[in-house]
């Protein structure tokens, strides 16, 4: 069934397919609607391709005519595939600049910055704080504080967190986060993130008090990689984690560390990628290699039978990325082999 | 996709958590354009995708290297170059070729890998959980197991190594032959090697320890009950260890946690770091401040202070587990407090705590509790308090429990630090019989003149000074109803009763493990009087249900514990050779008993303080025959014998070594490199059986103790007054002496025996081998001999009583026999509680006969004035205004089950005198039905039956 209608969303009222040349994996939303059209959200796509140099494309969607606008100018070159693409978040005061620009950052083998332009790209810095030249040590995710644009927490395999100061490219603080690699890093507060790890723990930190960390989960199975993290920005209580080659999505409630709040387990395969709802409190997406992608609201109280989604989308291919448009809260977009894919809900 | 949600982000700004029920928050939906409605159906007619791909975000991440290789076949990774996270401080290596900080810790750091050569374990360091002098304490992912563990990871210097294999023989010791079922809360050890020339330990892991409890309570008591828990598994673990004649020197609230998410709470005691064999006693300075006990403070001798070519064994005091029961105490208290009971900022500031708690303002005390009490309870209920008063009163009498004893200070070599000598010298050691102690505790002006210095002197954390008052007006949780208000003070008043007997200066007084864990406030009973402590050694039969009995204990091999109990429990016998240890063993402990009752203390119960040499000799089996052969005459003469002796008695025959010899080698030194498992300890005993006594010193035994027992004749009988005592000789009755239901049986029965000829029969029933057996075949017998208890006749408190029965005891060695130990099991306690026990008494019977009981009230009263001719006025005058309130007391509810324990004329009385009065009993006409043995003679008279006694009189 799902196959059958596939091609018939590409043109649907509620959803609108991109394909790109390559493997899509990083995917980015513009937080703020493009200048030129208040309507036009634009998207970046990284690329996931077994060679040293990949592609970042910007691209621009316009909800009205459910149509994308690329720009040749409008991508760069990227060295590895990058792990993480954000647009700089709550970027009013530049827009109000009348600067069309936004600013995009990306994490691999480094932190970069790039400047995003009505028809063109400019790299704006690379950060990294490596003290070889020879070694480095990948950065896994990054988050960008929406309460401080200025501040970017990177997530690395050397089992640390960096925070750095983008507007004077210093390193604000470096944690040694975890006892293994951290894998993703999610802001709270100005000064409060959260980040997973391969030893199987989320961990939340307040710069104001570095030399301590609160615990808030531990896989049971110790030392069971926890991949991702997505921190309720409607309810900071809530954050939601997901295990490598697990069908679970973990939902944990900061007050009461060490036991989820739920789990919520109907996906068949692993979850790939999780996002809460901008516009509620109570529901989160999840999106998987059972190529489903699953709305849930978290119920007050869950049945014995665990916790059911409310709705379902099949893609057709395993989904490898996940995003809610901040921007635009009625749009989903999901990335799938070299697709993207924008569902309307 | 009809349904058209509002999707204006402003409306659902509104934070709530999952359990509200917001308008704003559910008003957003999504709607069902391209999602559909999900069913459970479709997910499960779905064909399970067969996914040989590697998701991407796994790449990625978890992967990123490999992924990253394949795109870069130059990149390079190097998790050498990650930041390190030190756990250990300072971090810099120094020595051991870099390995370890200038404290010669190990320097850890996160993931760093602990690995025992030998068997190839490892242990993954994750977290440092704690420090101290010894080293580290590191939680530990063991792959092997998959789980965490705590590994104690020692310092790289020889002292702290040889404590901690101490540590380690101790903890393998007590987990493989004392708790292989892991019952007695004592921390797991798992494992231990040298790593890197450092030893590691290797423990389960547990959770916070109580003062972080206390503090997480922000110093506010915990509840009643958590502390009744608490106390049970702590006691648990001490009697276990008492058994093992280990003791723990650092019991503190620190030292106790609980156990990893177990409900109910659990908890574990750690850190046996400084645990010592009792026979071992190697450090004068042990124990944390707060928690030290007197005679430790006071500097208990040992062995090592002298020479031993010299070794004056009579006057080796040494400390004992009782050490380690007075720092349950200050647990105890300060787990209701919230805070220490004795926060002494100095070792002069903690003995002038103690002094102040236990012992000061006892004439408030009294006044304030007789005024509370009658006040509050309005019944008899109230008596039992009194007793706890008048105990104090007559322990200040005596100088016995206002401050250490005097025989305690008398040996402690930190004395005359705190003290003043304000009586004789020559007369140190007799002058308790005389009431006064030689001592007196300095001021702080003449500490001051002493020592040239201040004494550092604490903050006064409570408005009352004595114990009593300080439990009684802790401030009761808010909002508690007046009921449970009502129900709380009542436990208060077990908790005071139970602190007393743990708080106490006297080591051979103050209660063991055992003991206080058949406490009423210990085992829920209710709280109705004074407890008496059953004698130490029953739980032989407790811990061995199946084979459990005492004359196992006799055949023992590790007899040479008992040995120990001659040399320094009675430190008036002559001293003893070595080669005689063995024979010395029971003889010595029938002359302490002796002893005590002339001098009102008793080492007897004491007991457990042991020579090294003992430690030492695989005596066993030859103690073992003198004990078969001398039979049953000599059973009465050990009740120190633990029960941990039948353990092995019962399992592995007659030749097993003691453990204690293990511990002792373990002790002599062997160099690191040495260390091998503590079991294999066992050998070096056979080194010494050249200097214990074979079957020779057997027979000696067992010749010097029937003189002494002749000896001690004179004032056993004393004690033996109540036949319910003799009784208590027996390990199976023993057993359930101290629990209320007993009494309350008894109660119901009615009735009376002649107890002589159950006493002359008691020994041959041991004989028997059981205390099954004994119970039920010789079951006739002590029907009778509890009838006969505590009756509460005239001859209880008439000097002049006398019966021709008497002579009968005389004939009976056994009786004396049995007499001594019971004398020995109950000294402590007994003593003070007498008098009023019978005091009461009278007010319990007042349903039968008031009349009847006002006279035999007067009786009793004037025989306590007798008793109380020499003590000041002033006591005079209590004694009269509790007389009166017991008097005019309506209730007749019979708190007169206190009889059972109390004995009128302990310890000061004649000989003569005191037989006669043993003999009473013999005349009450009984017809005793209750089955169980152990009531002593609860008063569970019939209404007539005091009458029967006093109309004979």
């Amino acid at each position: 069934m799902e196959n059958s209608t596939q091609e018939s969303h590409l043109r649907s009222d509620n959803s609108v397919t991109y394909e790109s040349a390559y493997t899509v994996y990083a995917m980015a939303l513009s937080s703020t609607p493009s200048s030129t059209n208040i309507n036009h959200q634009r998207i970046a796509l990284g690329s996931f391709l077994e060679d040293y140099t990949n592609r970042v494309d910007i691209i621009s969607f316009d909800p009205e005519t459910l149509s994308f606008k690329t720009h040749p100018k409008l991508a760069f070159d990227h060295p590895y595939p990058p792990t993480k693409l954000m647009f700089q978040p709550n970027r009013k005061s530049a827009s109000s600049s009348s600067s069309s620009s936004d600013l995009l950052a990306s994490s691999g083998d480094f932190l970069r910055l790039w400047e995003v332009r009505e028809s063109s790209i400019e790299p704006v810095t690379v950060l990294n704080n490596s003290k070889t030249s020879e070694f480095c040590a990948p950065l896994t995710s990054f988050d960008w504080n929406d309460v401080e644009p200025k501040r970017i927490g990177t997530s690395s395999i050397d089992t640390t967190c960096t925070i750095w100061d983008i507007e004077k490219c210093v390193v604000e603080t470096q944690l040694i986060a975890h006892d293994k690699e951290v894998y993703d890093i999610a802001w709270g507060e100005a000064r409060v993130f959260a980040s997973v790890s391969a030893d199987g723990s989320v961990r939340i930190f307040d710069l104001r008090d570095k030399e301590h960390s609160t615990i808030i989960y531990e896989s049971p199975q110790p030392d069971t990689p926890l991949l991702r993290l997505a921190w309720n920005k409607q309810d900071l209580k809530y954050m939601a984690t997901i295990q490598m080659d697990s069908n679970k999505v973990v939902i944990l409630d900061i007050r009461s560390p060490t036991t989820p709040v739920a789990e919520l387990e109907r996906h068949h395969a692993s979850v790939n990628a999780i996002a809460w709802a901008p516009q509620s409190c109570k529901h989160i997406c999840s999106a998987g290699d059972d190529t489903q992608a699953l709305i849930w609201e978290l119920p007050t109280v869950a049945g014995p039978n665990g916790i059911d989604p409310l709705c379902v989308y099949s893609a057709g291919y395993e989904i490898n990325q996940l995003q809610w448009s901040a921007a635009q809260p009625d749009w989903i977009a999901i990335a799938f082999s070299n697709k993207l894919q924008l569902l309307k809900v | 996709m009809d349904e058209v949600g509002p999707s204006n982000q402003e409306e659902f700004k509104g934070y709530s958590g999952l359990g509200t029920e917001k308008e704003s928050a559910l008003r957003w939906r999504p709607r069902q354009l391209v999602f559909r409605p999900y069913s459970s159906i479709n997910g499960a007619d779905r064909k399970l995708r067969v996914v040989v791909r590697k998701p991407l975000v796994a790449r990625l991440t978890k992967d990123v290297i490999e992924t990253y290789q394949i795109c870069n076949p130059k990149f390079k990774y190097s998790e050498e170059l990650n930041p390190k996270w030190f756990l250990t401080s300072p971090s810099v290596g120094v020595l051991n070729d870099g390995h370890d900080n200038v404290n010669s810790d190990l320097i850890l750091t996160v993931n760093f890998v602990l690995i025992n050569l030998e068997t190839r374990r490892r242990y993954i360091v994750k977290n440092v959980l704690g420090h101290g002098t010894f080293g580290q304490v590191a939680k530990c992912w063991a792959p092997e197991t998959s789980s965490f563990v705590a590994v104690k990871i020692i310092k790289n210097q020889p002292a702290y190594y040889q404590q901690a294999l101490v540590e380690v023989s101790v903890l393998t010791t007590l987990k493989k032959k004392y708790d292989p079922e892991d019952e007695h809360h004592i921390v797991r050890i798992y494992d231990y090697f040298v790593y890197q020339h450092h030893l590691c330990i290797c423990f389960e892991l547990l959770d916070t320890n109580l003062y972080e409890l206390i503090k997480i309570n922000h110093f506010r008591g915990l509840s009643l009950s958590i502390i009744q828990l608490f106390s049970k598994q702590i006691l648990r673990g001490l009697t276990l260890l008492k058994d093992a004649g280990i003791i723990h020197c650092d019991l503190k609230p620190e030292n106790i946690l609980l156990c990893t998410s177990v409900k109910p709470a659990e908890i574990k005691i750690i850190d046996f770091g400084s645990a010592c064999m009792e026979d071992w006693t190697v450090y004068s300075y042990i124990q944390s401040r707060y928690y030290r006990s007197p005679e430790v403070l006071l500097g208990y001798q040992h062995p090592f202070d002298m020479n031993f070519s010299s070794l004056n064994l009579d006057h080796l005091i040494r400390y004992t587990t009782a050490i380690d029961m007075w720092s349950f105490g200050c647990i105890v208290a300060e787990l209701f407090l919230g805070l220490p009971l004795f926060p002494g900022a100095s070792e002069f500031d903690l003995l002038r705590r103690m002094v102040e708690i236990l012992g000061g303002e006892l004439m408030l005390q009294f006044r304030m509790n007789v005024n509370n009490l009658f006040l509050v309870y309005k019944n008899l209920e109230g008596c039992a308090r009194i007793f706890n008063v008048l105990k104090a009163l007559i322990g200040m009498e005596d100088g016995k429990e206002g401050q250490p004893p005097d025989y305690v200070l008398k040996e402690a070599k930190n004395t005359s630090k705190f003290f003043k000598c304000v009586g004789r010298i020559h007369n140190i050691g007799n002058s308790e019989v005389c009431g006064r102690s030689a001592y007196q505790v300095l001021t702080e002006e003449e500490y001051e003149a002493r020592e040239l210095k201040k004494p550092l002197i604490g903050k006064e954390y409570f408005n009352h000074k004595n114990l009593e008052a300080i439990v009684t007006c802790y401030p009761y949780r808010k909002n508690l109803p007046k009921e449970d208000i009502i129900k709380e003070s009542q436990i208060r008043l077990a908790l005071i009763d139970f602190l007393r007997g743990l708080v106490e200066f006297d080591p051979a007084k103050r209660w063991s493990p055992f003991q206080a864990s058949k406490h009423p406030f210990v085992t829920g009973e209710p709280f109705t009087r004074p407890y008496r402590p059953p004698p130490e050694t029953p739980h032989l039969v407790d811990h061995h249900p199946g084979g459990g009995h005492w004359f196992a204990a006799g055949l023992s091999p590790n007899v040479s514990k008992r040995n120990r109990v001659t040399f320094h429990n009675s430190p008036q016998f002559p001293m003893v050779p070595y080669g005689h240890a063995n024979c010395y063993s029971s003889m010595g402990s029938l002359s302490s008993y002796n002893d005590n009752s002339g001098l009102g203390s008793s080492y007897g119960s004491y007991g457990d303080s042991s020579s090294i040499f003992a430690c030492y000799s695989p005596v066993g089996p030859s103690v073992m025959t003198l004990h078969m052969q001398s039979g049953a005459s000599m059973l009465g003469g050990s009740p120190n014998a633990r029960w941990r002796i039948m353990q092995y008695s019962h399992g592995n025959g007659v030749g097993m070594s003691p453990s204690a010899k293990n511990f002792s080698l373990l002790h002599l030194g062997t160099s690191p490199s040495q260390f091998t498992p503590p079991s294999s300890y066992g050998q070096g005993s056979v080194g010494f059986p050249g200097h214990y006594g074979g079957p020779t010193s057997a027979a000696r035994n067992s010749c010097q103790g029937s003189p002494l027992r002749q000896v001690t004749d004179g004032n056993i009988s004393n004690q033996a007054e109540r036949n319910s005592q003799v009784v208590d000789g027996l390990p199976s009755r023993i057993q359930s002496n101290s629990s209320s239901a007993n009494w309350k049986q008894q109660q119901g029965g009615i009735g009376m025996a002649t107890s002589y000829s159950i006493v002359q029969n008691i020994p041959k029933s041991i004989g028997l081998g059981s205390s099954v057996q004994l119970q039920y075949i010789t079951g006739a017998t002590e029907d009778k001999s509890e009838a006969s208890m505590p009756l509460p006749g005239p001859g209880y408190w008439d000097p002049n009583y006398s019966d021709e029965l008497l002579l009968q005891e005389d004939g009976s060695d056994e009786s004396h026999v049995s007499a001594e130990f019971d004398r020995g099991m109950q000294i402590g306690s007994a003593d003070s509680s007498v008098r009023i026990g019978r005091f009461n008494h009278p007010s319990s019977t007042a349903s039968s006969n008031l009349s009847t009981q006002r006279i035999l009230d007067f009786y009793f009263v004037c025989a306590v004035l007798i008793q109380l001719m020499l003590r000041t006025l002033d006591i005079l005058v209590l004694y009269s205004q509790i007389l009166t309130s017991c008097c005019t007391t309506q209730n007749s509810r019979s708190l007169s089950r206190q009889q059972n324990f109390q004995r009128f004329n302990h310890g000061k009385s004649a000989g003569v005198q005191d037989r006669e009065r043993n003999h009473m009993k013999v005349h009450v006409p009984p017809s005793f039905s209750s089955r169980s043995p152990h009531s002593p003679g609860n008063s569970s008279f019939s209404n007539d039956m005091p009458w029967v006694t006093s109309a004979r009189y």
